[in-house]
C-alpha cells in the first residue's frame, strides 16, 4: 500500500512538471504581456526597459528553470496586472468557488443517487419517463445556457432569487463563508443548481444503470423472497453494490467542479478563482494562469489518488499490492 | 464532547454577528469592468481609473460635461516656459489616513511613477526630468522636451501620501486605497464588490452618498439581469445586443453619450505597395458605407466621425466632413490609380476589444470585396494583436483610440508621426504611415506656448490627415447607461466614462 501511495505521488509530481513546461510553452504565443505592463503611452524604449525589468528579456529555459526554482519555494510570482503575489490571490477566491462546488455536488448526488433508485424501480413508469428524458437534458443542454435560463426565470421575471453575485459573506478567519447568512444562501441556490446539472445527470443514469443490474441478480431476490423490508433489500443490499463506481465518478467530478466551475462563475459573476482565470486570461496575466494550471492540476491529481484509495476502503476485494 | 460543540458555534455566531450589521448602501452601482488594483498607478486604463478617481485626487480635473480642466489638489498652473510647469498646491487639505498632503506627495508620486514595479504611467512619468518644491505648496516640473500636454494629463496622475506609502508592502498598497479623495476606502471583495464611504472631510464638501457598493458584472447578460432585477440603482455598460430589450422597460431610464473613443481603419502608405497611391486610400474610405454598419452592426449604438478626436479635444476640427460612400466612384479611383482589377488586402483586427469589433472589420471586408479588392479578414484576440501591430505586420486594420490627455497632441505623436523608436515617436502607428511634412507639423507644435496658437496648429495636423487620408475614422463609440426610475438620480454620464461619484446626487 506505501509504496503503491509512493508510486502515485512520484507520477503526479512528473504530471505537474509536464503541465507547467506545456503552461510556459503555450505563453510564448499568447501575446506579449510587456505591451500591458508598460502601459498605454509607453514608448518602444519604455517597453525595453520593463521588459528587462520584469526579466522577460531572458531566454524561454532560464525563465522556466527561474520560475521552477522559485515555485519550489512556494513563490509562483506576482500577477502582472494586480502586482499582488499570484498563489494569495487565487487562494482568497478559493473559498468561494470550494462552497459552490460542494453544495453542487451534495445536490447532485443526494438528489442523482435518489431518483436513480426510484426510476430503476419502476422503469417504464411515466414519471420515469420523463426523469430521464429530463436526464438527457441535463447532459446535453451547455451549462451556460442552463443558468441564463435560471437566471431570467427566478431573477428577472419571478424576483424569487439574486441574479448574481455572492451576497453578504462572514469572514472566518481566511475564510469568506457565503453559508451563514441567509443572503449568501440565496446567492448560492442558483448556481450551484447550474453546477450540477451535467453531474446530476450522469450520476442518475449511473445508478439506475447499476440498480437495475443489481436488482435483477440472485442475491437480491433472496433477499426478496426472505421477506425483507423493501428499504432493507434496496438501501442495504443493492444501492450499497452500486455505489462503489457512483462514488468514484462523483469523487472524480468534484475535482473537476472545483477546477472548472470557470462557465458557471462568468455567468453568475461569482467571485472563485474561475473568474479570476477567465478575467486573466483577457489581461495576459501570466503568473495567474500558470499558477491556476498548476493547483488545478494538483488538485485534481490529489483528488484522484483520495479516490483510489477510498475505492479500496469500499471494496476490500482490490487490493494495490 | 457536546461542549464543545457548543462552544464552536456559540464562537462562530459571535464571529457571525457584527458582520451583519453592515451599513446598507445607500447607491448600488453595477459597471462592465472590475478594478484591477487599488494602486492609482497599477493600471492605466478608464475603467481602472475610474474607480481610483473616487478614492484620490489629482492636481488637477476634469468638469464633468465637457471635460474642461478644473482645480482640484493644484489651485493654479502655468506653462512657464517650453519644459517648465509650475503648479500651486492647495492648503489644508488631509489624506484618509490624517496625513497632511503637500508639495513632498507630489514630488514622491511622480518620482514612484518611474518605477515599473509599481507604475504603468511610465510614458508621463520618465518625461520628467526633475521635481523641484521651492515651498510646501509650489511644485515646479521640468520636462525632458517639451511636452505641452503635461498639465492636460494631471487629472488622471492620482497623489498618494509619501509617509505611508513609503513603509507600506506591496500586497497592501496594490489591496487598499489611501488617498485624498471625496470617498474611503472600506473593503473591496475581489470580484464581488468595492464599498466605498463618504469623507466628510473632503476639500469639496462631503458628497451626497454616505455609503456606496460598486460592483462589477462582466456577463452581459447578467449585467442585463442585474438592472432588470433592481439589484442595481445604476448600470454602467448596458449591452447592446439588449438595448431594446432594456428601452422597453419601463421601470428603467436609458442614458447615453458618444464617447471619447473613435474607431477607425489604420492604413498605411509604404512605398511600392498600392496604399502609397491617395486614390486607392480614397477609393477603401468611400467604399465603406458606415451609416449602415451604425445602424445594422452598432444597432444606432454609435457617431459616425470624419476625424479621430472627439469634440472635447484640442485639436477637433469642426469642419471636417466624411468621404461620402460612392463605390462606384472608388472603382473609379482604382481604376485611375492602375488596379482595376484589385489587389489582395488583409483587414486586421482584435475581436475582442471594443464594442462588435469582428462584425465590423467583416462588414469592411464585404465592403472592400465589392469594388473587387481580393480581401483577406485576420481578426484575432487581441493580446496578440496588439503584439503584432508593435511589430508593425499589418498595414490596415482596424483599432480605437482615445487619449486621456484631451490633448490631440500626444495621440499626433503616437499615431501620425513616422515609427521612431529612438525619439519614441509613432510607438501605435502600426501602419507605418509616414509623411515628413506632417512630422514636422508634429515636432512644431510641441513648442507653441499660447494655448489657442497651439490648438489651431492641431486643428491644422488634424486636418492633413483626414485629407491625406493618413487613417479612415469610422465612428465614435456611445456609453450607454441603465437607471432605475424609482431612485430619483441625478447623473449626468461623463466623457471619460468615469463615475465619479461625487458628481451624482438625489432629486
Amino acid at each position: 500500500m506505501a509504496s503503491y501511495i509512493v508510486h502515485r505521488i512520484i507520477q503526479g509530481i512528473m504530471v505537474l512538471l509536464a503541465v507547467s513546461f506545456i503552461c510556459f510553452l503555450l505563453f510564448r504565443y499568447t501575446g506579449d504581456p510587456v505591451l500591458m505592463l508598460a502601459g498605454k503611452y509607453a514608448t518602444q524604449q519604455e517597453r525595453e526597459q520593463v521588459r528587462i525589468a520584469y526579466g522577460l528579456d531572458r531566454p524561454f529555459y532560464v525563465q522556466y528553470a527561474s520560475f521552477l526554482g522559485n515555485a519550489l519555494r512556494g513563490n509562483f510570482g506576482k500577477s502582472y496586472v494586480s502586482q499582488v503575489d499570484a498563489l494569495d490571490s487565487i487562494l482568497e477566491r478559493f473559498p468561494a468557488t470550494f462552497e459552490l462546488a460542494l453544495t453542487a455536488i451534495i445536490f447532485s448526488f443526494t438528489v442523482g443517487v435518489g431518483l436513480g433508485i426510484l426510476v430503476s424501480l419502476k422503469p417504464n413508469g411515466a414519471l420515469s419517463r420523463i426523469i430521464m428524458a429530463g436526464s438527457l437534458g441535463g447532459i446535453s443542454i451547455p451549462t451556460f445556457l442552463m443558468g441564463i435560463l435560471w437566471v431570467m426565470l427566478f431573477a428577472v421575471y419571478l424576483e424569487w432569487l439574486p441574479p448574481f453575485g455572492r451576497g453578504d459573506t462572514v469572514q472566518i478567519g481566511p475564510w469568506r463563508s457565503g453559508f451563514f447568512t441567509l443572503d449568501g444562501l440565496k446567492h448560492l441556490i442558483m448556481p450551484a443548481l447550474t453546477l450540477s446539472g451535467y453531474q446530476l445527470a450522469v450520476l442518475l443514469r449511473l445508478t439506475r444503470a447499476g440498480m437495475r443490474e443489481v436488482l435483477s441478480e440472485e442475491y437480491i431476490k433472496t433477499a426478496w423472497a426472505k421477506g425483507l423490508s423493501p428499504f432493507k433489500v434496496i438501501i442495504k443490499h443493492a444501492l450499497r453494490n452500486v455505489l462503489i463506481p457512483v462514488v468514484t465518478i462523483a469523487g472524480l467530478s468534484f475535482g473537476e467542479l472545483i477546477a472548472f466551475s470557470i462557465v458557471t462563475e462568468s455567468i453568475f459573476q461569482w467571485p472563485g478563482m474561475g473568474n479570476l482565470l477567465l478575467t486573466s486570461i483577457f489581461e495576459t496575466d501570466q503568473p495567474i494562469i500558470v499558477t491556476y494550471i498548476m493547483l488545478a492540476a494538483f488538485i485534481i491529481l490529489f483528488i484522484n489518488i483520495m479516490v483510489d484509495l477510498l475505492y479500496a476502503f469500499l471494496n476490500p476485494r482490490i487490493r494495490y499490492d | 464532547m457536546k461542549h464543545r460543540l457548543l462552544t464552536l458555534l456559540s464562537m462562530i455566531i459571535l464571529m457571525v454577528l457584527p458582520a451583519l450589521c453592515f451599513a446598507k448602501a445607500d447607491l448600488t452601482i453595477a459597471v462592465d469592468s472590475p478594478p484591477k488594483t487599488m494602486n492609482p498607478h497599477g493600471y492605466n486604463s478608464d475603467a481602472n481609473l475610474s474607480y481610483m478617481s473616487n478614492f484620490f485626487d489629482g492636481l488637477l480635473q476634469r468638469a464633468p460635461k465637457d471635460g474642461k480642466l478644473m482645480p482640484a489638489l493644484a489651485t493654479e498652473w502655468e506653462r512657464i516656459d517650453e519644459l517648465t510647469w509650475k503648479f500651486i498646491l492647495r492648503q489644508g487639505v488631509k489624506f484618509h489616513n490624517g496625513n497632511d498632503f503637500n508639495a513632498a506627495d507630489v514630488k514622491f508620486t511622480f518620482e514612484r511613477m518611474k518605477d515599473p514595479e509599481y507604475s504603468k504611467f511610465l510614458n508621463i512619468a520618465n518625461s520628467i526630468a526633475s521635481i523641484e518644491t521651492p515651498d510646501d505648496f509650489t511644485i515646479i516640473f521640468k520636462t525632458v522636451k517639451p511636452i505641452p500636454w503635461f498639465a492636460e494629463t494631471m487629472h488622471q496622475n492620482f497623489i498618494v501620501d509619501k509617509e505611508s506609502s513609503e513603509g507600506r508592502e506591496s500586497g497592501d498598497y496594490n489591496t487598499r486605497a489611501i488617498g485624498t479623495g471625496a470617498y474611503k476606502f472600506v473593503e473591496w471583495a475581489k470580484g464581488s464588490y468595492i464599498k466605498l464611504e463618504a469623507n466628510a472631510d473632503y476639500w469639496e464638501g462631503a458628497p451626497f452618498f454616505k455609503n456606496v457598493e460598486i460592483k462589477p458584472i462582466t456577463e452581459d447578460a447578467t449585467r442585463f439581469a442585474a438592472i432588470a432585477a433592481r439589484q442595481a440603482d445604476l448600470l454602467s455598460g448596458v449591452p447592446i445586443p439588449m438595448i431594446d430589450r432594456i428601452s422597453k422597460t419601463p421601470t428603467i431610464e436609458v442614458v447615453s453619450r458618444a464617447a471619447r473613443r473613435c474607431i477607425y481603419m489604420d492604413i498605411g502608405n509604404k512605398e511600392g505597395t498600392p496604399f502609397a497611391d491617395l486614390r486607392v486610400r480614397k477609393a477603401i474610405a468611400m467604399a465603406i458605407n458606415e451609416d449602415e454598419i451604425v445602424k445594422t452592426i452598432m444597432r444606432g449604438q454609435a457617431t459616425p466621425t470624419a476625424q479621430v478626436p472627439d469634440i472635447a479635444t484640442i485639436g477637433y476640427e469642426p469642419s471636417l466632413k466624411r468621404l461620402p460612400f460612392d463605390p462606384e466612384a472608388a472603382k473609379a479611383l482604382l481604376k485611375d490609380a492602375g488596379y482595376p482589377e484589385g489587389f489582395p488586402i488583409t483587414i486586421a483586427g482584435p475581436n475582442d476589444r471594443y464594442i462588435n469589433d469582428k462584425q465590423i472589420c467583416e462588414a469592411v471586408a464585404k465592403y472592400l470585396a465589392k469594388i473587387g479588392l481580393k480581401v483577406t479578414l485576420d481578426v484575432k484576440p487581441k493580446s496578440i494583436f496588439f503584439d503584432e501591430l508593435a511589430s508593425n505586420k499589418h498595414m490596415f486594420y482596424l483599432i480605437g483610440w482615445m487619449d486621456g490627455s484631451y490633448d490631440f497632441g500626444r495621440s499626433a505623436e503616437m499615431l501620425l508621426h513616422t515609427v521612431d523608436p529612438e525619439k519614441g515617436m509613432g510607438t501605435y502607428n502600426g501602419a507605418m504611415y509616414s509623411d515628413p511634412t506632417l512630422d514636422k507639423m508634429i515636432i512644431d507644435s510641441a513648442s507653441i506656448l499660447d494655448r489657442a496658437e497651439r490648438g489651431k496648429a492641431l486643428q491644422a495636423i488634424n486636418k492633413k490627415s483626414v485629407e491625406d487620408l493618413a487613417w479612415i475614422p469610422l465612428h465614435y463609440q456611445q456609453d450607454i447607461y441603465a437607471i432605475q426610475k424609482g431612485s430619483g438620480l441625478n447623473f449626468i454620464p461623463r466623457p471619460d466614462r468615469w463615475i465619479v461619484l461625487k458628481e451624482i446626487t438625489k432629486k
